[in-house]
């Protein structure tokens, strides 16, 4: 067993190393015993998939490995990223290897022999690791052909294939990480904010957290990270996050659209007290302007009448409880301003009315 | 290998031309005219490799000097990268141009032009959306790690899009533009083989909109059915029964890949005949009743074009036995679902397209009395053995009426009752068999000989038929009396046969008959299997027969095995007979 964690980390390290320029020393003999090693594994992974110990083990050692990477956060995954990565770890060194220029030619034109070996091969091993490759190559095609043709942006941004694919990218990641330790996913997340563009982080955490809760699937043969095994609890561990956050949160409930604001909040109601709580709060830094007759705010970032009112619009039409909510808080903050039936006095008498005509 | 490569560099010459008016610009016809040549590139490409193999790099330079440039541009062509295997040959073609070591700079530099090749066709695709590459990047996921799921996620996408649209007819919101469904149909063509496309085809052809001409592309329509066909594409009776129902052409290419195997490696092999008609879904699908006229009026064509071949009666006693199994499995789903009260979204497709209930058979035999239809689809399972014989004359004296009666013209002539009465092998076949086996008369009942000279030859006057009847009944009682005979021998049965005998020679129709009846004769009489082998081989006299023999063998087995007769000597037989004669053929 031992000597199978050891096989497991030289592996992960050749892995890491077959996209950095160092390639350039490996003549063929060296592909070929990586491109055998993979194969090994792959095969391990075929056999002890299912034994629960030996694939956690194994799922250990890998995590170690990360941890030794270095605090920057998470590592580009260079080495091995799990035990399920084992699958396909073959697909993925011969792709690496495919596009390192570094490479000599004398070993490419090896690995091309080893990959490519041609019709009527009577390896199956060989053919599965081309038609693998072909597939992945015809699939490429495929998405480009969607994308140029028929593809439309959904307007239900919940519902977009690829803001999809980013929010189950996300909690892929976080249940990697959180199954190596505790604080992982909160470190991740914390990273992610600072250093992916801001807007787009936000929505694939909104989109994340309306997910469906995916029932676990059984092993994929294939390259594929589609619908993970994640059970819901990242789903937790992420909203906990944002909830602990709280300029995330602001940003979070300000720049993106209402409604899709009004399904999340519908989805975890602990949000949608922290959402009710900041649109109050914005609520209260408003003041009427006799003069245009508007509620306008002082500071430049104050949210102005408008939005407040879409936002309030559609957490009117949200399903209740949510719904019931909404108005029991606008009830109640007008109440406490004096209960004022005439506009202008109290914003929240003005948003009721404004509502009241469309309720 | 050698005259392939002849033809190769004005193959070359043409596709280059092609390869670059595709090239330059993406519009619709230069789609749809690279979407036509799709499987003949495919070929070309499988060529070139070939020859690109047995050459080294320099010999590949000199003989074909633009090849990089021809293969450059296949990769940057996505319809042919997305067909079948293309991608795999492309690669392969360019694995070929790559050199070991290179001597110089020039070969080192189109190594690496050729590498980057390579690459691209493999690699990133980028979305040419910055922010989802960054975000990804920082996640640590490269490319081709997530877009096999992003591919399922686009293809969820539209399936439901495609949906909304059917259901939701009224949202105009989500409608997809019927210009939009065309332009995916195109899209789909070289990716319907493909498994992650499953979905969203049969969201294509289960597709409705409100449109008065049909969206789907037809060639679209052919590829699916085409993969159906080869079994490359699996789909559910609900869609391939859309496919044909909008695209006649689909439905009648599936009819003649059947007449293809009914001739040729699947001749007179019903019990193969039976697995492949269920699986193209043709008896399933038939349950629509324009698909079942469809299909019955290729099969009435193929009957009258090959005089009657008994190849093509067999397969349409094979597909209506299908038909008659598929319509009551379906009834008695549509009961228990009716039970449950829910409806499933295949049922409403199902019904979309207009289901009859069974009891209107007048919209699948419109030419037929309804009370004969009634008793011919009876199951003779469902009847106790000893009452054949009476649902036999039964049968016999409502064709007899139809027939010869002149005032039922309504009901289309001898030949339709005909064509009707063939459709149900279990009866048809079962005449020759009760004659010889039924013990009741003394005589043969004048109803079933009626029924056999009327099954041989239809078309016959009423002389002619009388004439036939004589001669049978004469044959008949002969082998009546050899029946009990314990010495038995092929000489005798020649001559109860009346062969070699005066007067003229019967009509070939006739002669087939007496044939069936010998055959029977030999499966029933105690004595026959001893003699079995000389009698036929008498028989056999040219291939057609021997043929005939050999269908009629298969043919009695088929209907036994499926009316579970109880005849183990019988049986064996016929087992018997069956291999040694296609070991002969």
């Amino acid at each position: 067993m031992e000597q199978l964690l050891q096989h497991l980390e030289r592996f992960s390290e050749v892995l890491a190393v077959s996209r950095t320029t160092h390639v350039s020393t490996w003549d063929p003999a060296t592909v070929r015993r990586a491109l055998q090693w993979a194969r090994y594994l792959r095969h391990v992974h075929k056999r002890f998939g299912r034994h629960a110990c030996i694939s956690k083990a194994l799922e250990r050692r890998l995590q170690n490995q990360w941890k030794q990477q270095g605090d920057s956060g998470p590592a580009p995954a260079p080495g091995l990223a799990n035990f399920q990565a084992l699958g396909h770890c073959d697909q993925l060194l011969s792709l690496r290897l495919l596009a390192n220029t570094a490479l000599g030619d004398a070993s490419f034109h090896y690995l091309l022999q080893q990959l490519f070996p041609g019709p009527g091969v009577p390896d199956a091993e060989e053919e599965w690791l081309q038609g693998s490759l072909a597939r992945l190559a015809r699939r490429r095609a495929a998405i480009h052909m969607l994308r140029f043709n028929a593809y439309g942006e959904n307007p239900v941004l919940q519902e977009d294939s690829l803001m999809k694919t980013q929010a189950e990218l996300l909690l892929r990641r976080l249940q990697e990480v959180g199954e190596a330790e505790a604080g992982g996913p909160g470190r991740l997340l914390s990273s992610l904010w600072e250093r992916s563009p801001q807007n787009n982080f936000l929505k694939v955490v909104a989109t994340a957290l309306l997910l469906p809760p995916s029932s676990p699937r059984h092993q994929e043969e294939e390259l594929e990270l589609g619908s993970p095994k994640t059970t819901g609890e990242e789903g937790q561990k992420l909203l906990r996050w944002l909830l602990g956050k709280s300029d995330v949160m602001v940003a979070f409930c300000r720049s993106l659209p209402a409604g899709l604001l009004t399904s999340v909040a519908g989805r975890h109601p602990e949000l949608s007290r922290v959402y009710l709580g900041l649109l109050t709060d914005w609520g209260r830094q408003l003041h009427y302007n006799l003069q245009k007759g508007l509620w306008i705010g002082t500071e430049s970032q104050d949210v102005p009448w408008e939005e407040l009112l879409s936002r309030f619009q559609s957490l009117c039409q949200a399903p209740p409880p949510l719904k019931d909510e909404v108005f029991t808080a606008l009830k109640s903050c007008k109440a406490q301003d004096g209960d004022f039936e005439v506009p202008g006095l109290s914003i929240w008498t003005d948003l009721l009315l404004s509502l009241g005509s469309s309720a | 290998m050698a005259q392939d490569s002849v033809g190769l560099p004005s193959d070359f010459q043409f596709w280059m031309r092609k390869l670059s008016v595709w090239d330059l610009a993406s519009t619709l016809e230069t789609q749809q005219d690279t979407c036509r040549h799709l499987p003949r590139f495919q070929e070309f490409l499988r060529q070139l490799y070939e020859a690109l193999k047995e050459m080294d790099s320099n010999a590949i330079i000199e003989r074909f000097p633009t090849v990089g440039q021809l293969l450059a541009k296949t990769c940057r062509n996505p319809l042919i990268l997305a067909y079948d295997e293309s991608q795999k040959i492309l690669i392969w073609c360019l694995c070929c141009l790559i050199k070991k070591d290179p001597q110089n700079s020039g070969e080192s530099k189109f190594n690496s032009w050729t590498r980057g090749l390579l690459s691209h066709i493999l690699s990133t695709f980028r979305f040419d959306i910055k922010e989802v590459d960054l975000f990804t990047q920082v996640l640590g996921y490269a490319p081709t790690d997530y877009y096999p799921g992003l591919l399922k996620n686009m293809v969820l996408s539209l399936v439901s899009e495609l949906r909304e649209n059917h259901l939701n007819g009224f949202n105009t919101q989500r409608r997809m533009a019927p210009e939009r469904v065309r332009s995916l149909s195109r899209v789909c063509v070289p990716l319907v083989t493909l498994p992650d496309f499953e979905p969203l085809v049969e969201a294509l052809l289960t597709y409705h909109g409100h449109e008065p001409q049909e969206v789907l592309w037809p060639e679209f329509c052919d590829a699916v059915n085409e993969a159906f066909l080869l079994k490359k594409i699996s789909l559910p009776t609900s869609a391939i029964l859309c496919l044909w129902l909008r695209h006649l052409p689909s439905l009648e290419n599936t009819m003649l890949h059947l007449f293809e195997k009914l001739i040729s490696s699947e001749r007179n092999f019903l019990r193969r005949i039976e697995c492949f008609m269920k699986d193209s879904s043709l008896p399933a699908a038939a349950c629509h009743p324009a698909i079942f006229r469809v299909v019955d009026e290729m099969f009435r064509y193929a009957l009258l074009e090959t005089d009657g071949a008994l190849e093509v009666l067999a397969a349409i006693q094979v597909f209506t036995r299908c038909f008659v199994e598929a319509l009551e499995k379906e009834d008695k789903q549509r009961c228990q679902e009716n039970q449950r009260g829910k409806e499933s979204f295949q049922q409403t497709a199902l019904k979309q397209v207009d289901i009859q209930l069974k009891f209107a058979f007048k919209t699948y035999f419109p030419y037929a009395s309804p009370s004969l239809v009634m008793v011919l689809l009876q199951h003779p399972k469902d009847i106790p053995q000893g009452l054949w014989h009476q649902a036999l004359k039964h049968i016999s004296e409502m064709l007899k009426e139809v027939v010869e009666d002149q005032t039922h013209g309504s009901y289309g002539g001898p030949f339709e009752s005909w064509f009707l009465f063939v459709h149900f092998g279990g009866w048809a076949d079962m005449v020759a068999e009760q004659l010889m086996t039924s013990e009741a008369e003394a005589e043969a009942p004048e109803a079933l000989l009626w029924l056999l000279a009327f099954s041989c030859s239809p078309g016959a006057g009423h002389q002619q038929r009388a004439q036939t009847m004589v001669e049978v009944k004469a044959v008949l009682s002969c082998l009546m009396k050899l029946l009990r005979s314990p010495t038995l021998s092929a000489r005798d049965l020649q001559a109860a046969a009346g062969e070699g005998g005066e007067g003229a020679p019967r009509p070939p129709a006739c002669q087939q008959l007496i044939r069936r009846l010998l055959l029977n004769f030999l499966l029933w009489a105690p004595g026959g299997h001893a003699i079995a082998q000389e009698v036929i081989t008498l028989m056999a006299q040219t291939d057609a027969i021997m043929h005939e023999i050999i269908g009629f063998l298969d043919q009695t087995l088929y209907r036994w095995d499926h009316l579970c007769v109880e005849a183990p000597r019988s049986r064996k037989l016929a087992r018997e007979l069956l291999a040694e004669l296609r070991g002969q053929a």
